[in-house]
């Protein structure tokens, strides 16, 4: 199994943080550019999976899947969108992304006073137990 | 909507209420810093007041169930035990001192200083000294109400690990 990437979105869409592990294939475009685009496809997923919805759509988008990988999406209700890529095999990813957020996202960046909120994630710390987390996971 | 309460059925480990205390002092701590125009060291001293007079009021209720100290050392030895496992969760790892008044209490992952910067991380070293006015004023306020007129310094060489110097004033 493998996990090839990650992006973490603020509410407002700015990448506050990317990492990735295992990527053959590079976009061809700049970091920059593939955030927002990348923003803006899980932007006109979330809207039409909610329009589209014949039932009440709860959780709403969860992942999609290709024939070469997964792309599994978490959005908390504060709008923080983690969206991690892995191989098909991957399953129940969606407790390694709360995990993320519960256990490194909040006691390393929203409980550091010195990381500011919204902005690119600076602190080193946080880096290493992203890392940390991703590597020891069943799924790397 | 689901109702919740901050009880603590909603939030067993407790999390609401221990944070509250990091996140209001984050808040001091840049609130001070915004405040000052020049001189960040004279706003600094602010923070350090503020912890003395909260160390001060503190000491009463956490001593209450003792009985009066033998000595200095004494007052030491309860500060790095039950006062910092009170306050922080933990003890004070390291105590040293020169039996002249002199004590170095070291703390090898200070609560306000753990979520910065893992072992040898020297990314916020120019920051994080800012973080330990309150707790030096702690200190000192705790010790001046168990009868030890001090000054207490804090000192940073590797996050997440500080040591607080204590020079007692002998009358």
């Amino acid at each position: 199994m493998t996990i090839h990437n990650l992006y973490i979105f603020s509410r407002n869409g700015t990448l506050l943080y990317y990492s990735e592990w295992n990527r053959l294939n590079k976009s061809g475009i700049t970091m920059e550019e593939e955030a927002k685009l990348m923003y803006g496809m899980l932007f006109s997923i979330k809207s039409f999976v909610s329009k589209i919805s014949p039932l009440d759509p709860k959780e709403g988008f969860l992942y999609y899947k290709t024939s070469k990988y997964t792309l599994h999406y978490l959005e908390t209700p504060s709008g923080l969108k983690f969206v991690l890529n892995t191989d098909n095999g991957a399953q129940n990813i969606r407790g390694l992304l709360q995990q993320l957020y519960s256990q490194v996202y909040l006691e390393y960046v929203v409980k550091n006073p010195l990381c500011q909120l919204n902005e690119p994630i600076q602190s080193e710390l946080f880096k290493q137990k992203v890392d940390a987390l991703i590597k020891h996971s069943q799924y790397f | 909507m689901k109702q919740q309460g901050l009880d603590s059925k909603a939030d067993p480990t407790g999390e609401g209420v221990q944070s509250l205390f990091e996140y209001l002092h984050a808040e001091m701590v840049t609130y001070v810093l915004s405040k000052a125009d020049n001189d960040k060291e004279e706003e600094l001293s602010r923070l350090e007041w503020m912890g003395y007079s909260v160390g001060y009021r503190i000491i009463e209720r956490l001593s209450r169930e003792w009985s009066r100290f033998k000595d200095e050392l004494d007052i030491i030895k309860f500060i790095c035990t039950d006062f910092w496992s009170t306050l922080y969760h933990k003890q004070i790892d390291n105590l040293r001192t020169n039996h002249h008044g002199i004590y170095m209490l070291q703390d090898n992952e200070f609560r306000l200083l753990a979520n910065i910067g893992s072992k040898g991380s020297k990314q916020y070293l120019r920051e994080s000294p800012r973080l330990l006015a309150f707790s030096c004023g702690l200190l000192r306020g705790s010790l001046a109400n168990l009868g030890a007129v001090s000054t207490v310094t804090a000192e940073i060489s590797a996050l997440p690990s500080c040591i607080f110097h204590i020079k007692v004033q002998r009358m």
